[in-house]
């Protein structure tokens, strides 16, 4: 693995450094190593030092298209790494006219699935030394040995139910695709609460809810939530209310997630960010599965040029209420 | 709109919010009331331009400052105003009803209806309708403001 | 005054420490584990190594009242709010309580001081709680900090081989053992060393880097810092020496509240003054001043780095740009590269 892994960080860094070096691009968007081994963060790359310390690993888990905003302020043309995930997140800014295509150039990277930290702990049953990767399968080292295991076990929440870890748009694919992923349980969190009561669902997002800091983790992380002003901030009427009781925490999740009705691209960096870990991206996949239900399948951010569904309708469209 | 309305000393009364789009279910309001009909007054009636303008935000709002049930009524589908705004608040609406349900209301305490100016009688019967219901629910306390209640009698 | 409980014991104690106020306890909340108030059936984790959230919730609540209104015709009532009762807070770890004992430079030791901190802190029993075993994003010892030992506990407890080992150090120690009553046996003969405890060295070298920060308010290295920032408040909100809150209104016919909660430096309407004018327009702006706060203007008034290592904004940050990083990319790096 780690041969292969210095093998693949050389060919992403090969394709990039023409690109930035010859001046097609005057800024590159990637990820650099952490403090430890199993962190990978931001890379904002203009030179060739900077190039020198790019990653591509099973860490990579932050979305880059969300820089886009700020960067495209200062650049002409900008470069971004891009996994399945992160191109859902270009096609929806540029849906909603955010960026423009011809300004930047995505370098396509088919995803396998980031890997989760704390499960590679429950798994080692301690902290993990370093980690090796072969077929599908993950050798932990710890300080007493090694532990095996089914890299599918140990992915971030995010990445298990990844559909389309190939990017749907890219100017230069780098590996070769993957290939739709087939999901079964993308949905199941959201039936089984769909089975209780109300009294027992109120009761269970009330709970989770509480924990909620107001940090707006996920609204920073999010690309649908690309509003100049976002309604929390809105000063006339204030809609959003800074006391942690339990009615504003309400507010601020029902609406969080109901903005991105047919176009949240379910790459769950918002609950990837949350501190406090609410399940965020449930309340988004009900919205997903209802759209689909109702008004038919629609993957957000897979082509730029199919209509989200609350931007058009059809006369004989079903309602969830009483139409008599 | 207070909350101190629909919970007294001598018991309790739901209160109702109603948004009727202006062209069609708020003349059915006045044709009913032009009729002679009666409903029940616990709804509270706030006119909005068109369906289509409900933002969702006005509904969570309305159960904070004290609402037991919350009803939206627009023109039929096809009878729009401005040619497809209820079109639109049918998608947004649907979801959004789905989206309450699934954080713990009753279906009943969030409903749409399409209620045109030339039906006096069913905007009677719908506002009648949603009253009943909530009277059987019982108040609303979920997303309900505690502090709204009164701010300085738990003092 | 020294005693100790066996540690399936707890229960009982903190059932008889909560019937006479709230009791805080590192309290496992689904995936998390949060200082919240002990209940009857809720799973204290005295394992955790940290909260999420920082300790300081006890002390600096998230949210707190102020005071109460009601008006009347041309009558203003002013309801006093009062924070009468006893609160414990059982199982700090000391990087916390050195952070508490930084709110107290900032709400105590300033006139005026913040009466409502002062009410709450004086009434508050500290039970710290030795570390065991850190986590790697601990770096206490970087500031001098030691797990085994929080200097300013009212009781000291450590655990050890299924017992828990309590060492009452001031009155209000005390009197905490002497209503725990015969819950408690006596513990004289026990000792009460933790073993030493190692955090990570992230190679840090703060000497004189407060002074020599003094000058770089313009320096460019502010220009790269900020980049992956997101702009959200995770790193304040989990942190336990940052102590910023807003105060805000509740109210409707005539009578309402008003009081303070969290807020962050790194969000655009913290500095949003009347008029549109925001002195702090972008995240670069934001990032510098947490930073700076941290670990230039905080040591100028009160001579340390407001930073105990707790290692949370290592953890929560969701694209790792924390305060070992700042203080890497600021220069307060040993020498030697590893």
């Amino acid at each position: 693995m780690a041969e292969r892994n210095v093998e693949s960080v050389n060919k992403v860094r090969e394709a990039v450094s023409q690109d930035l070096l010859g001046g097609r691009i005057d800024l590159l968007l990637g990820w650099e190593k952490g403090h430890y081994w199993w962190q990978s963060r931001p890379l904002f790359a203009r030179s060739e030092a900077d190039l020198e310390k790019l990653a591509w690993d099973s860490f990579c888990a932050v979305n880059l298209s969300r820089y886009l905003l700020e960067e495209l302020k200062d650049h002409d043309k900008v470069g971004v790494l891009v996994k399945g995930c992160d191109a859902r997140a270009f096609n929806r800014l540029l849906q909603d006219n955010m960026v423009r295509r011809e300004q930047v150039i995505l370098y396509g990277l088919p995803c396998p699935g980031m890997l989760d930290y704390n499960r590679l702990v429950e798994k080692a049953g301690g902290a993990p030394l370093e980690i090796t990767e072969e077929n599908g399968r993950v050798i932990i080292k710890v300080g007493s040995g090694e532990q095996e295991a089914q890299r599918d076990d140990l992915l971030l929440d995010k990445c298990k139910d990844c559909r389309y870890p190939d990017p749907a748009v890219y100017d230069q694919l780098l590996f070769s695709p993957q290939g739709e992923k087939e999901v079964t349980e993308r949905f199941k969190t959201v039936e089984e609460l769909e089975e209780m009561s109300a009294e027992e669902r109120f009761g269970y997002w009330e709970k989770e809810l509480s924990r909620c800091l107001r940090c707006y983790a996920c609204r920073q992380a999010c690309p649908f939530c690309s509003c100049r002003e976002c309604f929390v901030e809105q000063e006339n009427p204030r809609w959003q209310g800074r006391a942690y009781q339990p009615s504003e925490n309400f507010m601020f999740h029902l609406v969080r997630a109901y903005h991105g009705t047919g176009r949240c691209i379910d790459c769950g960096e918002c609950e990837r960010s949350c501190p406090v870990d609410i399940p965020l991206q449930e309340l988004n996949r009900k919205l997903i599965k209802d759209i689909n239900e109702l008004y038919g399948d629609y993957e957000a951010g897979l082509d730029p040029e199919q209509e989200p569904p609350l931007l058009t309708y059809r006369p004989d469209d079903p309602a969830a209420f009483s139409e008599k | 709109m207070s909350a101190a309305l629909n919970e007294t000393a001598g018991g309790w009364e739901p209160l109702i919010v109603s948004f009727c789009c202006n062209w069609c279910s708020y003349a059915g309001g006045d044709l009913a009331g032009t009729s002679r009909m009666s409903y029940p007054v616990n709804v509270k009636v706030i006119r909005v331009p068109c369906s289509g303008r409900m933002n969702p935000m006005f509904v969570l709002r309305a159960f904070q400052r004290g609402a037991d049930g919350v009803l939206v009524a627009g023109c039929h589908p096809g009878d729009c105003h401005y040619t497809s705004g209820n079109y639109q608040s049918r998608r947004r609406l649907s979801a959004f009803k789905r989206l309450v349900e699934f954080a713990g209301f009753e279906p009943e305490r969030f409903e749409v209806r399409w209620i045109s100016s030339s039906e006096g009688d069913k905007f009677a019967e719908e506002m009648t309708s949603i009253t009943e219901k909530i009277k059987a629910l019982g108040p609303n306390r979920k997303m309900r403001d505690a502090r709204w209640q009164s701010v300085t009698s738990k003092v | 005054m020294k005693k100790v409980i066996a540690r399936e014991k707890l229960p009982e104690l903190w059932k008889s420490l909560a019937a006479k106020g709230p009791l805080f306890l590192p309290i496992q909340e689904g995936p998390v584990v949060l200082f919240q108030p002990w209940s009857e059936g809720a799973e204290a984790n005295l394992d955790a190594v940290n909260t999420a959230v920082s300790a300081k919730d006890v002390f600096l609540p998230r949210e707190e009242t102020y005071l109460q209104y009601r008006c009347s015709g041309n009558q203003l009532e002013l309801i006093p709010v009062e924070n009468a009762e006893p609160v414990i807070a059982f199982g700090v770890h000391p990087c916390d309580l050195k952070a508490v004992e930084m709110l107290d430079k900032v709400y105590l030791d300033q006139e005026p001081s913040d009466e409502l901190y002062r009410q709450r802190r004086e009434k508050t029993t500290v039970v710290g709680l030795s570390c065991r075993e850190p986590d790697p994003f601990c770096f206490c010892n970087e500031f001098g900090i030691n797990p085994a030992d929080a200097p300013g506990a009212d009781v000291m407890a450590h655990l050890k081989n299924g017992l828990v080992l309590l060492e009452a150090r001031t009155d209000k120690g005390k009197a905490l053992l002497d209503q725990a009553g015969d819950l408690l046996q006596d513990g004289s003969d026990e000792k009460f060393e933790a073993a030493e405890v190692k955090t990570a060295d992230f190679g840090l070298n703060l000497e004189g880097l407060p002074e020599n920060l003094k000058e770089r308010f313009e320096d460019p290295v502010w220009d790269e810092l900020y980049k992956s920032c997101l702009g959200c408040g995770v790193c304040t909100y989990v942190c336990p020496t940052c102590y910023c809150f807003d105060v805000e209104d509740f109210g409707h016919e005539g009578e309402g509240q008003r009081f303070r909660c969290w807020d962050s430096c790194m969000y655009g309407h913290f500095t949003d003054m009347a008029g549109g004018h925001n002195p702090r327009a972008g995240r670069k702006e934001r990032v510098r001043q947490r930073f700076m706060h941290k670990l230039q203007y905080y040591p100028e008034t009160f001579n340390e780095i407001a930073c105990v290592g707790c290692g949370r904004c290592l953890r929560s940050c969701p694209v790792n740009l924390d305060i070992v990083q700042a203080i890497k990319a600021l220069g307060g790096e040993t020498v030697e590269q590893r």
